[in-house]
């Protein structure tokens, strides 16, 4: 583990500056984009621009990764099809207030257990739904690596900032 | 019972081709009239044991009458079934395989005497099969899991317990990973841990991004502690200024930072921090002193290579128009840096 920390100094590729220059280059475009749209101070706003800010780490993150673990595709997919995702619950949400007796009396039959300990980590997860116990364990492990990376580096980047 | 039974099996030791037919006997529904075979049922039905010394000569002899033969029927169910499953468990004393014995000697204790006779029938044609071919490929080859003493053989269990191996692994990974997590015991609580870990990760990063959220529009309200992207400033205050600093016709003025990397430097930066600090003072020093822009060639340069090769040249970390001095480099967060570097792009000729 410290042999790989070193090279990772050395090496330019590796998952945290690949993260730090992708992250960065997404924080500028978003004030460029901002900067034209005005300065507003307003909470919504603000709220929201926050989640973008979120959603570009992580996306930042994933790309960083890239395809190859599991977790960073589901990422990626995500984000990818968030629009189109968030149409089609806005567009059944629209129709499921006719059905929504329908759906109650639906509910009822799913009997519905006591969420375990994997389920929950299978929601942390990003796409863990679909995998296997030994599949997740592996893909936390290194989810929870990238998070710390993640974590770090927004960290240095804000005290850099705030200096 | 026991006479019968010990007769049974010692029978069905001696003579193979019978044991075979009393096994086959309850299944088809009335058996040819062989009358050996009704015999032997007779001898083994009977609850007096009159005809307890069954011998292959009195099977052979051949007196069985028709009466006797539809009372073994009646009581045919239980006995039979305690024939067959005496006749496995003699088998399976020939048997050399102790897997198998145990199975049948397991079975043969249900309660159920039909399920008895077709499991324990079942158990004897495989058992029968297993002595046709003598050489059976032994299960545990494709798995590269070997079976301590102790532990079960089964292709199931090995494969179950290759999963676990693996699970336990995983755990010991995350365990190392998630801090102060070595000393709790038990999956569960593990667990627990690595979620709770998680989640606390997701939050720092919401926070952070909060954190962010504020600084940009901090920045954005303020534009002298602009650094992040110069580029915004860099058009038009550098034009401002040198067109109030007056007439001088042919001066290039490079902007300090058209564009820029921000990167990642992990790490040992220290020796390089003291040039880009011997350099600063002469930038600002250029800028604010005269008020005017400064003229740098090339200076910048090396800066974007310098991630490559990591070889010590000039980092400058540039404001585009420095009323405070350059912002650099601090070591925190263990030697992580950013650093932003500022890498000319173009130069801006402002003449006449």
């Amino acid at each position: 583990m410290a042999s790989k920390h070193v090279i990772a100094t050395r090496h330019t590729k590796s998952i945290k500056n690949r993260f730090a220059s992708r992250f960065l280059r997404s924080l500028l475009r978003m004030k460029r984009s901002d900067r034209f749209g005005g300065s507003r101070s307003n909470e919504g706003v603000r709220k929201r621009s926050t989640h973008r800010i979120k959603m570009a780490a992580y996306a930042s993150m994933a790309r960083a990764v890239g395809p190859s673990r599991t977790w960073s595709r589901a990422l990626l997919f995500k984000l990818r099809n968030r629009a189109r995702i968030q149409g089609v619950l806005r567009k059944r949400c629209l129709v499921s207030k006719k059905n929504k007796k329908k759906r109650v009396v639906r509910n009822k039959v799913i009997i519905s257990r006591e969420p375990s300990r994997t389920d929950t980590l299978r929601k942390l997860v990003p796409g863990g739904d679909s995998m296997d116990i030994c599949c997740l364990l592996e893909e936390t492990a290194h989810y929870i690596k990238c998070l710390a990376t993640q974590v770090k580096v927004m960290q240095s980047i804000a005290d850099q900032s705030l200096l | 019972m026991d006479p019968p039974l010990i007769n049974e099996t010692s029978f069905s030791a001696a003579n193979p081709s019978s044991y075979t037919l009393t096994e086959i006997w309850p299944f088809p529904p009335p058996p040819p009239s062989s009358t050996r075979l009704g015999l032997r049922m007779d001898n083994l039905a009977d609850p007096d044991g009159s005809l307890e010394e069954s011998t292959l000569t009195d099977q052979s002899s051949g007196n069985g009458t028709r009466i006797r033969k539809t009372r073994d029927f009646s009581s045919e169910k239980d006995d039979s079934s305690k024939m067959v499953s005496t006749t496995t468990s003699a088998n399976d004393l020939n048997d050399s395989n102790g897997k198998r014995r145990k199975i049948s000697g397991s079975r043969s204790e249900n309660n159920d005497s039909r399920a008895e006779t077709e499991a324990s029938s079942a158990a004897n044609n495989k058992t029968a099969e297993q002595s046709s071919k003598p050489s059976e490929p032994p299960k545990q080859d494709y798995i590269h899991v070997r079976a301590r003493r102790g532990q079960a053989t089964d292709s199931h269990s090995l494969a179950e317990r290759a999963r676990r191996e693996k699970i336990s692994e995983r755990m010991n990974i995350l365990q190392d990973l998630v801090p102060g997590c070595n000393k709790v015991i038990g999956k569960a609580l593990v667990l627990d841990e690595i979620i709770n870990y998680i989640q606390s990760l997701q939050c720092q990063v919401e926070f952070l991004s909060m954190k962010l959220e504020a600084v940009n529009s901090r920045m954005n309200t303020s534009p002298t502690t602009e650094y992040l992207h110069p580029k915004d400033l860099g058009a038009q205050p550098f034009v401002a200024t040198g067109t109030i600093s007056g007439p001088q016709p042919t001066r290039e003025y490079v902007q300090g930072s058209q564009s820029e990397w921000l990167h990642m430097q992990v790490g040992g930066s220290f020796e390089r921090a003291t040039p880009s600090k011997k350099k600063s003072p002469e930038v600002t020093s250029a800028s604010g002193l005269q008020g005017k822009p400064f003229t740098e060639r090339g200076a910048f340069k090396s800066a974007t290579q310098k991630s490559c090769s990591g070889s010590g040249s000039a980092e400058l970390i540039c404001k585009g128009r420095s009323n405070n001095p350059i912002r650099v480099q601090s070591k925190r967060n263990g030697g992580i840096e950013i650093m932003a570097v500022a890498e000319r792009v173009g130069r801006v000729e402002i003449g006449k």
